[in-house]
């Protein structure tokens, strides 16, 4: 036996900097040692054996020593951590560690703690400077989402989403979220200048799963399920506050069907317990020169509404080949098809509902109508919903095929040189169907059915070609050139129907050709638009050393909804980024792993306005002329604008990103400043014009704000203990800065330069008037103490009298703004168990309660119908929040009622909490070949704190409506605005998960 | 492949389309469509006539009316003046008019008739507009009455003379001489219309000229004709063609009874010379659901705001002890529909323009007097009780406005019989009773004229909650005669004087078939003692009682007391019993109508969207 070789050398890092406290060991025999302070080392091992290098937070190093006595230098790589995670950056993938944009990024798994419908549902509160709203609470709807705030006022503000590397033309919901790799959001223009016109509001790129290279094939099994119930019942009043209301209005006597000792909870009679359902394979393998991806999903969302129901299944796969040396093809394709259904059942009847009305007839039938005082609503029960489920339906069914082609030649003579064809081909598909059967939903039990149906189709095709060059030179200068030319169409097109008086109820919406009565085709229902956009793109990333970077883009877009003369534009956009991290004078810094400052500028812009929109249009109005000679009449609504051109956002972007004590702490700091020009505008024009609108580049806004996301990692592994923790706040100052010359506000949009977009313009609630307060007779005339006290904002009489009453004048610009907003999550495992918490917070800013407004007819503190729980004014209780009933109106409701529906919109959510069992490697496990298995329990929505709206309501202070839905009068606020109304009530679900793989 | 940046759209018209022929019939078929904007609006009908002798705001009322009523509720402004409506919807339509002349003028294809048709509505919105407003634009953005297709946020007004020397009379003249005697299609514009129109316009810019009672106009001019000539020679052409539109009627002509003028199954009967259609044959060319009506945009739902809550009427189950039944339920008929208690009339407009009740049959043709049982197209069965637990059949009275005070007091205290609704009990009567000094705020005659009338009821209540689908009416044959008449009374002359020319309508008055009140056929002649109870000399207030008499609560009463500026005269005090139920006792308002008040404020949205000068666009007095 030979006594070995000896091997010495030196251990250094990326950088050159020499480590110590490398561990070496022999992959033969026992000998080890570590490095020393210069990162030294000698050692003999067996001739022609392994030497293996390792080091905390560094790839392990194997390298085969001869047979001969030899001096090693070893350079060791660092682990692929948060470091240098690849970031999917749009037309390819960046290091993190290299990105000079702005790019948010969360993995699948991270999203998937908070199981959902779908994406937009799964990420809010997740990602600084990324607000996801809720607009609807039924099941299967989105959110609406906004980046880095609200920038156009009449073009479109969502983001470009962007699937697999192809711009995305259907709904979010048409996404699986459990097909998800990662998911990156670009939020500055640096980063989003490279696409062009359709990045100013944010790209949301959705990379989804594919096989390894290499690896076995594994199957994986997703699922969880569970029951779900209301979070809290809408606040309305019982029998007994119902009866005191009611008689301190002392307008409306007890309508016949009600009685002073009846106590009906007719929310107790109407909700059902929902369920939710989820269930995914998925199958993924990957040999040395291909891999492939095949998964299929069901899932379902069943709500507490009776009748309401999403659900979705979806079928997705993705295949890459090598072929040859040169030549690389792959396919992906996401498929769904998806039926929603129950927005037939609207909640005010319910709520509306006298308590003291007994629903029952003396045989103990449901009655038909509760007669109370004014009204004779048709009784909505959940028994009764479900007995005339097939008389009363509303579906939506929508199928849609998402698949990407591409192919790619590596240029055999040109080192780093590829080209690329995308080839996106999408088709949507979404079919509605209505029935309402003879007197359902109506006081007259003869009111004709109607039927109605809808079909909508999208065709959407992309061709993008691109070239491009990477290469690293001497070692340090690495650079990346991207150029594409693209070419996008896309169709839509949507027809619908409308008919009174089928026959039998058994033809619902299928056949409305059997109507007896009208049968409409209204023209507002029929749409076609063709939109296409064509680009050259051209991008150049370098770095030297990995300490500087720079990346510059510039971008041109032809579009098809802009005027002839001004349909393409040229936008620029750089980014620099300096790594402080490796400069030299931070080497004795220990606990920095990394920082780095970024700055960006660029440009983006917007096309995202109607087709069409430069043409001008006719609109028509239907008449009759006699009983039965119909005809249809047009006239110019809008005007042509043959000069419209780009709405432009310039981005100013500053960042640090920084890890410390080996990325125990890591985190991102951003400052941005876009400003929004040539806003594409719905310009309304005088009355005296003649015409009502043309659409042009008028007004700009402002966005500025600053966001903070933070990760640390508490506690790591100590006696089987570990806590991580993250948490991302942000806030984004909006302003209005101009719009159309000589124009300061805008009253009918509620545009006010100088104040945020979304704004409520209404008086501002101060108080009651109170016995002795002085003016009330001037102020309010017909007034009445204990009415609503709204501020006054005109002048005084020397002797200090009010010069006139309160009138629109008074109005003022109340700003919904919040002042920051984020959320956090947190896991703490002890061993396999884990318990992990995801929120949201938010303070300041308005929430808007149509509720307790006077557009939802819910507050209207007469007793004519059932109230919100409130407490109101008597001259006991004066310093109650809510008028003195029957006081002075306005329409149906207390004078300057609207004022009680704003709340402070503070709270801080609770959306998930999970408690996990990780099955370890146990033998059984390897037995039926399982690589892993996770078991959890999870309750979503538990709690709220924080709200003074929850407080004083027990309700979820998440908006569920836009402000022109599910409220009684839909044009008190402006549709932008998002309320809670009378949609859906907010859930709260008990899961059961489990995550399988074999 | 640069193709992929072209458009063509499918599914909207470009406003190219509006240089075919197809593209100017539909155009003309726009300009009446655009009636159904303004006649029938609850918003706009309110400012048409609360705050008149006629009207004020009832129990329900909310700004919209409070402003309107200028008692002191709120304060009338730019954003609260409902007069908006027309502002808001007749500029678009002028704009189309213009463009089908012009255009049309180009095609040899297109008739005379057919383009007068759109001259008629272009003077018909100038006219109401220089009526409301004072001067308006005659230039839109384009030049002088011409098609616009600028952007144009600019406006400057023209006087009131020019609006009227250079575009309602013209516009008017050339109608008057190219329009058909009868109409091209149902409702159409007519020979015998545009005279109507031509006639009111002379008599109300003489009026203008006038000036009889130092009322300002704006924009700021001389009260002189560009024309060069003066108020009697206005008079004398407003006479003139209002009696030559008399004596060529074409199709036209009054009714025999005045109940029938207003009753639905008689709705566009050859009296009226133009209305804002609708039907109940299609919800889509209706402009409005057929079931269930918010009250917005095209809909017909002026009729609601004078109905008052009469669902509240109770009558008992029981004749022993009284347990409430609701005995008038909502129902879609003439005497009913949907109450929504936002304005009421004044007692005045019951006991002074309506003093005659049973001579004069217009009283009973205007309002709804005696709420009817209907429960049994409820459903509800059983035996029904009122007052003294008289047992009632459907059909039966339940409560009745009375036509005078009774001798004995009523008794109102609901004690026994509660009505629910505040009404009182005679001796001797099974209905409740509310008195004419009796009426309040919240509790009075109905506006039977207005109300539903569909065919679909079935034997059920029908559909109440839908707006109307009968036309709303705006101009009337019987108007020709008040015009000559009012004319007459201000020196103009010829063969028929203002006495003749009113006597024709209150004979006419006089007949009756039927009888509302009584809910039966009733075939009287009062013709003699309504023309016995003409006074001697007609004078201008006496046209103006008698106008009220005929068109209450249609939409005149406004612009007929700012013609004659006796707005402040007659309507500056009025009585009405208080908001609450058993509110009883006459309360008398004085109005604050100052002579700024003559002209309406130009809308807030105008003034937000203008460029220039917005100080000097509104008109004084108002901010």
């Amino acid at each position: 036996q030979d006594d070995g070789v000896g091997i010495s050398g030196v251990v250094v890092d990326e950088t050159g900097e020499v480590l110590s406290g490398v561990s070496i060991r022999s992959s033969a025999g026992t000998a080890s040692t570590s490095t020393d302070d210069g990162g030294r080392f000698t050692i003999r091992v067996p001739a022609n054996s392994t030497l293996i290098f390792s080091y905390v937070g560094y790839t392990a190093q194997e390298i085969k020593v001869g047979g001969a006595d030899q001096q090693l230098t070893v350079t060791m790589v660092a682990e692929a951590s948060a470091l240098d995670e690849v970031v999917v950056v749009g037309y390819g993938t960046q290091r993190k560690e290299a990105v000079t944009g702005s790019v948010a990024t969360i993995g699948g798994d991270q999203m998937r703690d908070v199981p959902s419908a779908n994406i937009s549902q799964a990420l809010q509160g997740r990602l600084p400077g990324v607000q996801l709203s809720q607009t609807s609470s039924q099941p299967g709807a989105t959110t609406q989402i906004r980046i880095r705030g609200t920038r156009s006022l009449n073009a479109s503000n969502d983001p470009l989403v962007v699937l697999d590397g192809i711009p995305f033309p259907g709904s979010i919901g048409d996404i699986n979220p459990n097909d998800i790799k990662s998911i990156d959001i670009l939020k500055d223009a640096s980063a989003t200048a490279i696409y062009g016109s359709r990045g100013a509001n944010g790209v949301i790129l959705v990379t989804t799963n594919k096989g390894q290279s290499g690896q076995p094939a594994r199957v994986s099994y997703n699922s969880f399920q569970g029951l779900k119930n209301v979070f809290s019942k809408y606040p309305m009043m019982n029998g007994p506050e119902f009866v005191a209301l009611r008689t301190a209005a002392g307008q409306y006597q007890n309508g016949l069907d009600e009685s002073d000792d009846v106590d009906t909870d007719w929310q107790d009679l109407f909700y059902r317990t929902g369920n939710v359902i989820s269930q995914d394979v998925g199958v993924s393998a990957g040999t040395e020169r291909g891999n492939y991806n095949f998964g299929g999903g069901y899932f379902q969302d069943e709500g507490v509404v009776p009748t309401q129901k999403y659900s979705r299944i979806s079928l997705r796969g993705t295949v890459d080949q090598q072929l040859g040396d040169y030549f690389r093809i792959g396919f992906t394709t996401n498929n769904n098809y998806n039926v929603t259904a129950g927005s037939q059942v609207g909640l005010y009847s319910v709520l509306s509902m006298s308590p003291i009305a007994n629903p029952y007839n003396e045989d103990g039938t449901w009655k038909r109508t509760i007669r109370m005082p004014l009204d004779d609503p048709w009784t909505v029960s959940r028994e009764i919903i479900e007995s005339v489920q097939d008389q009363w339906l509303n579906e939506t069914r929508a199928y849609a095929t998402y698949n990407s082609l591409y192919g790619e030649v590596s240029v055999p003579w040109v080192e780093g040189l590829k080209y690329r064809i995308n080839l996106g081909l999408d088709y949507r598909q979404s079919n509605g169907g209505a029935y309402t059967g003879e007197g359902i939903n109506s006081n007259n039990p003869t009111t004709p059915s109607t039927a109605s149906i809808s079909n909508s189709h999208t065709y959407h095709w992309v061709v993008e070609n691109l070239l491009s060059y990477d290469r690293t030179f001497a070692g340090k200068h690495h650079i990346n050139i991207t150029g594409l030319y693209s070419a996008e169409q896309n169709k839509f097109n949507r027809s619908a129907m409308a008919a009174r008086d089928i026959p039998a109820d058994a033809f619902q919406f299928y056949n409305l050709g059997q109507a007896l009565g009208e049968i409409t085709i209204d023209p507002a229902g029929q749409q076609y638009e063709l939109w296409g956009l064509m680009s050259w793109m051209g991008r150049v990333m370098y770095s030297y050393d990995d300490r500087y970077m720079l990346s510059a883009t510039l971008r041109s877009d032809g579009s098809s909804r802009l005027a002839t003369s001004h349909k393409w534009h040229t936008y620029p956009a750089i980014s620099a980024g300096w790594n402080i991290g490796r400069e030299a004078f931070m080497r004795d810094v220990s606990f920095v792993d990394m920082l780095k400052l970024r700055v960006g500028y660029g440009q983006t812009s917007n096309q995202a306005i109607a087709p069409y929109a430069t043409l001008g249009r006719l609109n028509t109005r239907p008449y009759n002329f006699g009983n039965d000679n119909y005809a249809v009449g047009y006239y110019v609504s809008q005007l042509p604008n043959a000069g419209l051109g780009w709405e432009y956002s310039e981005t100013w972007n500053y960042g640090v990103d920084f890890a410390f004590w080996n990325s125990r702490l890591s985190g991102t700091l951003e400052y941005y400043s876009t400003q929004t020009k040539d806003l594409l505008m719905n310009v309304n024009l005088p009355s005296t014009a003649g015409v009502g609108s043309y659409t042009a580049n008028v007004g700009q806004t402002q966005n500025k704000g600053l966001e903070l996301s933070l990760n640390g990692v508490i506690l790591e592994d100590r006696n089987g203990w570990t806590w991580e923790a993250g948490i991302n706040i942000y806030g984004n100052r909006n302003k209005l800065v101009a719009l159309s010359s000589g124009q300061d506000r805008d009253e009918n949009n509620w545009w006010f330069v100088g104040h945020p977009i979304d704004v409520v313009f209404d008086h501002e609630y101060i108080g009651l008037w109170q016995e002795g307060d002085p003016y009330l007779d001037i102020l309010e005339p017909g007034g009445n103490v204990g009415m609503i006290k709204v501020r006054y904002t005109g002048d005084y009489n020397a002797d200090g009298t009010p010069v006139r009453a309160i009138g629109p004048d008074d109005r003022q610009i109340i700003s919904m703004q919040p002042n920051f907003q984020g959320g956090f999550n947190t896991r703490i495992a002890y061993k396999n168990v884990d318990l992990s918490a995801v929120g949201m917070f938010q303070s300041g800013g308005k929430l808007i309660s149509t509720l307790h407004s006077s557009s939802g007819y819910l507050n209207l503190m007469s007793g004519r119908r059932n109230n919100v729980q409130v407490d109101y004014w008597t001259p006991e209780n004066t310093g109650a929040r809510y008028p003195a009933p029957g006081g002075a109106i306005s329409g149906d409701n207390p004078r300057y009622g609207s004022t009680l529906g704003y709340f402070d919109a503070s709270h801080l959510k609770i959306r998930t909490l999970s408690l996990g069992y990780n099955f370890g490697q146990h033998n059984w496990m390897d037995r039926v070949g399982i690589d892993q298995l996770r078991c959890y329990v999870m309750v979503q929505n538990p709690f709220v704190l924080l709200s003074p709206f929850h407080r004083e309501t027990g309700m979820d202070p998440e908006t569920n409506s836009f402000g022109d839905e599910n409220a009684a009068v839909t044009t008190t606020y402006q549709s932008r605005l998002l309320t809670i109304g009378t949609n859906a009530p907010a859930t709260r679900s008990f899961l059961f998960g489990v995550n399988l793989a074999f | 492949c640069s193709k992929i940046l072209d458009e063509q759209p499918r599914s909207i018209y470009e406003p190219g389309f509006f240089t075919t022929e197809k593209g100017i019939q539909g155009g003309i078929t726009s300009m009446y469509a655009h009636l159904r904007y303004i006649y029938g609006n609850a918003y706009y009908y309110n400012a048409t006539l609360t705050g008149t002798d006629e009207v004020t705001y009832g129990q329900q009322a909310d700004d919209n009316f409070l402003a309107m009523d200028l008692s002191g509720r709120a304060e009338l402004n730019s954003n609260n003046s409902r007069a908006d409506v027309l502002w808001n919807v007749v500029y678009s339509n002028i704009n189309t008019a213009s463009g089908i002349i012009e255009h049309a003028a180009q095609m040899e294809t297109v008739s005379d008739a057919l383009i007068a048709e759109a001259r008629f509505f272009r003077a018909f919105d100038y006219f109401m507009l220089v009526q409301t407003f004072g001067g308006v634009p005659l230039d839109l953005g384009a030049g002088e009455l011409a098609f616009n297709t600028n952007p144009s946020r600019t406006s400057a007004r023209n006087t009131v003379p020019e609006v009227y020397t250079r575009a309602i009379f013209p516009d008017l003249r050339i109608a008057v001489n190219d329009l058909p005697d009868a109409g091209r299609v149902t409702g159409g514009a007519t020979k015998t219309l545009a005279r109507l129109y031509l006639a009111k316009a002379y008599l109300t810019y003489a009026w203008w000229l006038e000036n009889p009672n130092n009322i300002p106009t704006y924009p700021e001019t001389d009260r002189t004709d560009p024309d060069g000539h003066d108020a009697q020679w206005y008079f004398q052409q407003a006479y003139d063609i209002a009696t030559e539109a008399i004596d060529n009627p074409g199709p036209f002509g009054l009714q025999e009874t005045f109940y029938d003028v207003n009753l639905g199954p008689n709705d566009r009967n050859n009296e009226l010379l133009l209305y804002a259609d609708h039907t109940e044959t299609s919800e889509f060319y209706n402009g409005s659901s057929l079931t269930y009506s918010n009250g917005e945009g095209t809909e017909n739902f002026a009729g609601w705001m004078m109905t008052w809550n009469y669902t509240e009427i109770r009558s008992s189950s029981s004749n022993s002890a009284w347990t409430a039944v609701s005995s008038v339920q909502r129902e879609a008929v003439q005497a009913l529909g949907r109450p929504w208690v936002r304005m009421s009339p004044t007692i005045g407009a019951i006991t002074n323009t309506f003093a005659d009740k049973t001579n004069d049959s217009r009283y009973d043709g205007t309002f709804t007097t005696v709420y009817r049982g209907n429960w049994n197209k409820a459903g509800v069965s059983g035996p029904v009780y009122n007052v003294n637990y008289a047992p009632v059949s459907p059909g039966d009275a339940i409560l009745t406005f009375l036509d005078e005070e009774p001798d004995q007091a009523i008794d109102y205290s609901n004690s026994m019989y509660n009505s629910n609704v505040g009404a009182g009990i005679l001796p001797g009567r099974s209905d409740f009773v509310i008195s004419p000094r009796g009426i309040s705020r919240r509790v009075y005659p109905g506006l039977w004229k207005l109300g539903p009338y569909r065919t679909d009821n079935g034997n059920g209540l029908g559909e109440p909650n839908a707006a109307s689908t009968r036309p709303f009416n705006i101009a009337k044959f019987s108007e020709l005669y008040f015009i000559a008449a009012e004319a007459a009374v201000k020196g103009a002359s010829g063969a028929r004087n203002a006495r003749d020319l009113i006597n024709v309508i209150r004979a006419r008055a006089g007949k009756w078939r039927w009888d509302n009140n009584g809910n039966t056929e009733k075939v009287a002649d009062n013709s003699a003692a309504m023309v016995a109870g003409t006074p001697a000399t007609i004078d201008i207030n006496y046209i103006l009682a008698e106008r009220s008499r005929e068109y209450y609560g249609e939409g005149y009463r406004w612009y007929d007391l700012v013609r004659t500026q006796k707005w402040e005269e007659l309507a500056g005090v009025y009585e009405i019993c208080g908001p609450n139920i058993g509110d009883h006792t006459p309360i008398t308002v004085t109005r604050s109508i100052q002579p700024y008040h003559y002209l309406r404020p130009i809308p807030r949205s105008q003034l937000d969207a203008m460029e220039g000068d917005r100080e000097t666009y509104q008109n004084p007095g108002y901010n």
